[in-house]
């Protein structure tokens, strides 16, 4: 049997076996590598846009904010009050 | 046969190695030595060839209950280059650009551009967003590249900006932090560039070191301020009503916690739009609140008080004899409206803000624990986290004219800025210990860890009790004298203090008619929260602090009372109705 075996594959074919194998593994590993750090890439850019998404959004936030503090509460027809009640105020947890 | 099939595979064999070798070598220079500029074609397609997408880290405001609001982050969009050897009809060419650019590019500065035909590139418009570039790269205009860009956006525009500040280019070709948070935590918010994909084989043969243990990981990330958006945009709303009313050089305002040191809101006006830079002011870039230094007059009498109180010259129940004025050194020194009290006991001193009864007490501490207490609480740098923090102008107490010390008793003859000014007054607020301002509470790292940082540095000036005294008195002042008593809270106990100083004229005098007026207030009283301190530096057609910054600091009280829903201290007894009505 192990004659039959040296016969068919020897030290040599086994090397040059090798090789070849181990340069298609590395090559199946470059290609994970470039698919990898496509979808990276894909993936960091959608983040980028959700965030620069997310910043125009808080921009129109902080700009309602500021609509608010500015409001001239007289001219949206509020007056200022007669007079101003202050009451004692019962604990959050007595209201739960 | 056999011998000829061997040499066959053999051969077919070496074919196989020849080309896995060739494949090998190739990989290697692909990956290893050209890897960087692989990575960088990858991550951007459509940018320009000049330089990297710009990356940076984000700023962040914190609303009261954790959310974090951008105040300083990232958008993308286009920019639009031509190229002057090849474009065919430039009025063609700029009519597609304005059609959907129209704000950011004029005719004139696109047809100059259109003349350097020594060169091959020029970037004509900037900040286009995705639809506006992505309509325009659709009309393939020769001569007319549509590339890939981002930069840095501040959602809250003019919000806090000059404690925010601003990336810019300095000397060199590197955009980085120039002012405010921006410069002092640039390494922080810095990038060093390939974050969009590690190609984990090439770190295996070049750097596992670095591929295992990133020291940029530990050190690059997001800040996250101490700043609420919402308390932000009332005291920038508040500052600006009040210079314009008066028509004041400038003002300003801080709002702290005066146990933490933590800045929940700082403003000052004039001040600019941090995402339209073109025609601001150079010096309205930099930060008055901790960069200019200014006579605050009366608000240092509680520091005075308190002073006395601790060192045990005083007791809140001890009397003096108010003359009206004095002569010290040959200088005459008066209450403001130059009128004798007789003799009267210290809360007086605050609650009349009686120039004379400061004077005394600072004879009484002796020059020596006058200086002492002053150069601890104003003497230093505080330690804030901005950059070119100034320094205080304490050399009145470095001489031997009494005169000096008196002065300094009631803030006259020493400047320092309002950030010293805030932080010596938070020691009245938070029992005698002077605690370090600060904006950065937190690092977000890349790693999505967020790191404290560590404030907890704190300097004991005063005795709780001396503290406490002097607040009692700036209560006392609130409850009876502000606004001519109707700044009462029945339900929360508010101390106050306001100040008036004379400008210097610049000639070693002062101006009759030019004041800086200012106003330091902390409430509850006896368990702070926060700490407020506004100025105006030369209103115009008023005298006194009461009368322009009285209604801005109750309305902040106010605001901040209900925002944060800050339960009552003091108030209508439960065994009553509950009920106080007041007539505003």
């Amino acid at each position: 049997m192990s004659n039959i075996l040296s016969l068919r594959y020897s030290a040599r074919t086994i090397g040059y076996g090798a090789v070849g194998v181990l340069a298609l593994t590395y090559i199946g590993l470059i290609a994970v590598v470039m698919s990898y750090a496509a979808l990276t890439v894909e993936f960091t850019q959608s983040v980028r846009n959700d965030e620069a998404a997310v910043a125009r959004l808080e921009s129109q936030y902080l700009n309602t904010v500021s609509q608010i503090s500015n409001t001239d509460y007289a001219s949206v027809g509020y007056t200022k009050p007669l007079s101003k009640t202050f009451v004692t105020t019962k604990s959050a947890t007595a209201l739960r | 046969m056999r011998a000829q099939f061997r040499s066959r595979i053999r051969l077919v064999l070496l074919g196989i190695v020849v080309v896995a070798l060739l494949i090998i070598v190739r990989l290697y220079f692909v990956q290893i030595i050209n890897g960087a500029d692989y990575s960088e074609k990858a991550d951007r397609q459509f940018a320009s060839g000049g330089s990297g997408l710009f990356d940076r880290g984000s700023i962040y405001f914190t609303r009261k209950d954790g959310t974090l609001i951008s105040a300083a982050t990232l958008v993308s969009g286009f920019l639009v280059a031509i190229n002057p050897q090849t474009i065919r009809n430039p009025d063609d060419a700029y009519r597609a650009i304005a059609r959907v650019a129209s704000s950011s590019l004029s005719y004139d500065s696109f047809m100059a551009a259109t003349k350097k035909t020594s060169r091959v590139y020029v970037e004509v418009a900037h900040h286009l967003s995705n639809e506006q570039g992505r309509a325009l790269a659709a009309e393939n205009i020769p001569g007319i590249q549509v590339l890939k860009e981002r930069w840095r956006y501040y959602p809250g525009g003019t919000l806090a900006s000059q404690t925010i500040g601003i990336v810019s280019y300095g000397s060199g070709d590197d955009l980085s932090g120039r002012t405010g948070l921006e410069k002092t935590y640039d390494n922080v918010l810095s990038r060093s560039g390939d974050l969009l994909y590690k190609n984990f084989f090439a770190q295996l043969f070049s750097n596992i070191g670095d591929l295992l243990v990133n020291s940029r990981d530990a050190r690059e990330g997001d800040i996250i301020t101490t700043i609420e958006p919402e308390v932000q945009t009332r005291l920038a709303d508040d500052i600006a009503k009040v210079n314009k009313d008066y028509s004041s050089k400038e003002s300003g305002g801080i709002i702290m916690d005066p146990s933490t040191g933590e800045i929940i809101a700082i403003a000052g006006y004039p001040t600019y739009d941090a995402n339209n830079l073109q025609s601001v002011d150079p010096v309205v870039l930099s930060n008055p609140l901790v960069e200019r230094v200014h006579e605050f007059g009366s608000i240092a009498k509680p520091l005075t008080m308190a002073a006395g109180l601790d060192a045990g010259v005083i007791t809140p129940e001890t009397t003096y004899k108010d003359t009206g004025c004095i002569t010290v050194n040959k200088a005459t020194i008066c209450n403001w409206d130059l009128k004798a009290r007789g003799v009267i006991p210290m809360k007086q001193v605050i609650i009349q803000s009686l120039n004379v009864g400061a004077s005394w007490i600072a004879t009484q501490l002796g020059q020596d624990r006058f200086r002492t207490y002053f150069m601890k609480l104003l003497g230093d740098k505080t330690g804030v986290d901005l950059p070119s923090e100034g320094r205080s102008l304490m050399s009145n107490l470095t001489k031997p004219q009494q005169v000096g010390y008196d002065t300094a008793s009631f803030g006259q003859g020493i400047a320092v800025t309002p950030m010293q000014m805030l932080r010596a007054e938070g020691a009245l607020a938070n029992g005698g210990t002077m605690v370090v301002p600060h904006l950065v509470r937190a690092i977000r790292l890349n790693t999505g860890i967020e790191r404290p940082l560590d404030w907890s540095t704190a300097v004991p000036v005063y005795s709780a009790a001396a503290a406490r005294n002097t607040a009692a008195m700036m209560t006392e002042m609130v409850d009876t004298k502000l606004a001519g008593g109707k700044a009462k809270i029945p339900s929360m106990s508010v101390a106050a203090k306001t100040g008036t100083a004379q400008l210097t004229d610049g000639h070693g005098g002062y101006y009759k008619d030019r004041f800086f007026h200012s106003f330091v207030g902390f409430f509850p009283s006896y368990a702070p929260r926060f700490i407020i301190l506004l100025y105006t530096n030369g209103p115009r057609g008023v005298e006194y602090a009461s009368e322009t910054l009285d209604s801005t600091f109750l309305d902040l009280v106010h605001f901040l009372i209900d925002y944060y829903a800050v339960p009552p201290d003091r108030g209508p007894s439960t065994e009553a109705s509950g009920v106080t009505t007041q007539n505003p």
